[in-house]
């Protein structure tokens, strides 16, 4: 086992302080939205970076991605991912409480990611004794080719992240997306030294 | 010695403008930039509505993102690629740039009283106007390239690389959807003369009136690439036998009554014209081309100023 692995406990850990977030983050966001927002368990994985855009969407059809980088204390950094589906794009203005014709569907889609992506990594941060802060979000590709492309063209300089993948559905407005967090293996450590002190302290 | 206020004395040098709003949107701090891009002193903006001061932002929009920030105690932000400016500032490239305000990136902050009530929004504007000329012209550069990786480069008609990739989109619909197809493949009789006696300008000059001359007697949706050296391909879409027959025979037609003029001579030339369309045997757009070819060298061995189908019938027409 690498070092970069997260033990049993640890990974319990994390997945605790993750449902917690997921928690307060959904109860945020709904009263924002004034609808509810479901987050689904999360999956957390480690991936490679020859394996990353195989890992991102294997079947599904992501037409959109927004990427926001995001940085707090203790070298806790990463990148978050929104991934979202071709019929999911047709209510965001609704549900995001702004008339369809004051913004484009890409500003729609990078207003809703930064949203989701901040609320939930600010509470996450809170329940660690930490801080966030973020790059302005970025639409990365805005179709299924474009996507695996752009994934394929970087050549990457870590070997191993952290992958969590959360799922947020609105069924009112049957809405789907997925928030990838990718921790880069020089994040890890540093993740980890978190989890054991918070393990410590129990 | 006075004690200097670091950040009231870094936030006037910065290249940034920073303004802070209340919960009533009234502006309450205003830094340097803005007083020298908006032209307007603090004493004038300090407790005036933001909307008066700034009255072509979109009032409601610009509500309800503000909305996100109180409510939800996080940051939010407005990029120059999706919403070129917010507020109609003038830029520090009006010489260079063709653009009329400042592109912007605008990020929105929660500031936050002790008790971790959202009690004021900071907006940072920065200056974009170089990202967004440099990112534009890329742009128009990425789109002229495409265009040129398409088109042939003497005649202005597709390049064979393009018009192959056409072909194989067009067979694979025309499959899918069992929809009619045709090929057209013509070649210019005795060309190599032409080069030979009157130069390869002369014989550069013909391949340009006849593609001219050909494109204008065809359909917006018909597909005319140059294939190789006097060598020219059509795909009709939706086109039956007869249909592209017809179309043939008046290419043939128009290319033999054509007389291009170089220098004080008058060049006349011919084509010898092959034609095709899908057949349930071809399994690859390939099989089009070879069927389209052979038929085109049996209208050269038929005595060249022919168009000759590649179908069963194998017909030759003058």
């Amino acid at each position: 086992m690498s070092s970069l692995n997260l033990n049993e406990d640890q990974q319990d850990c994390l997945q605790e302080i993750i449902n917690v977030a997921m928690g307060q983050a959904s109860d945020q966001l709904a009263r924002y939205l004034d609808t509810f927002v479901y987050l689904k368990v999360p999956s957390i994985e480690q991936v490679s970076a020859q394996s990353l855009s195989m890992t991102l969407n294997p079947s599904e059809q992501a037409v959109a991605v927004v990427s926001q980088g995001f940085f707090g204390y203790e070298g806790i950094r990463g990148e978050a991912l929104l991934m979202y589906q071709p019929k999911d794009s047709d209510r965001l203005a609704d549900l995001l409480g702004y008339e369809p014709d004051e913004l484009s569907v890409e500003e729609q889609i990078i207003d809703l990611s930064s949203i989701l992506t901040t609320t939930f990594l600010n509470v996450f941060a809170s329940q660690i004794d930490n801080q966030m802060s973020y790059s302005a979000p970025r639409l990365l590709a805005s179709s299924k080719t474009s996507v695996s492309q752009h994934v394929e063209q970087q050549a990457f300089n870590w070997d191993l992240a952290l992958k969590v993948k959360i799922t947020y559905q609105v069924t009112d407005y049957s809405f789907n997306c997925d928030m990838i967090l990718l921790i880069p293996e020089s994040a890890i450590i540093n993740i980890k030294t978190v989890i054991d002190r918070i393990l410590e302290e129990y | 010695m006075a004690v200097i206020d670091f950040c009231a004395t870094i936030s006037d040098k910065l290249n940034t403008g920073v303004l802070v709003v209340d919960l009533n949107f009234e502006i309450v701090e205003w830094n340097r930039f803005l007083q020298v891009h908006a032209n307007k002193a603090p004493k004038e903006v300090i407790g005036q509505s933001i909307f008066a001061i700034f009255p072509e932002l979109p009032q409601k929009w610009f509500a309800r993102k503000l909305s996100s920030v109180v409510q939800l105690r996080t940051q939010n932000f407005c990029s120059w690629e999706q919403r070129h400016h917010l507020f109609e500032l003038p830029h520090t490239r009006q010489i260079t740039t063709d653009s009329h305000f400042m592109a912007q990136n605008c990020t929105f902050l929660p500031i936050e009283s002790d008790e971790g009530q959202v009690t004021h929004i900071c907006i940072l504007i920065e200056d974009a106007t170089d990202v967004c000329h440099y990112q534009t012209k890329l742009g128009k550069t990425l789109e002229e390239l495409a265009l040129a990786n398409r088109i042939d480069g003497l005649t202005q008609i597709f390049n064979r690389k393009h018009w192959e990739e056409c072909l194989d989109k067009e067979f694979s619909r025309a499959r899918r959807y069992d929809h009619e197809l045709a090929l057209i493949m013509f070649d210019l009789d005795h060309f190599k003369l032409i080069n030979d006696n009157y130069g390869h300008q002369c014989g550069d000059l013909v391949l340009i009136k006849i593609s001219e001359l050909v494109q204008s007697l065809l359909r917006h949706c018909d597909l005319f690439g140059r294939y190789g050296g006097e060598e020219f391909a059509i795909i009709l879409p939706e086109t039956d036998l007869v249909g592209a027959k017809d179309v043939a025979m008046r290419i043939r037609q128009a290319i033999d009554e054509t007389v291009i003029k170089f220098h004080n001579e008058n060049i006349r030339i011919s084509a010898s014209v092959g034609v095709t369309t899908i057949d349930a045997k071809d399994k690859r757009y390939e099989d089009m081309i070879n069927n389209a070819d052979v038929a085109l060298y049996r209208a050269k061995d038929a005595g060249r100023n022919m168009v000759c189908t590649a179908n069963e019938l194998e017909e030759c027409f003058s």
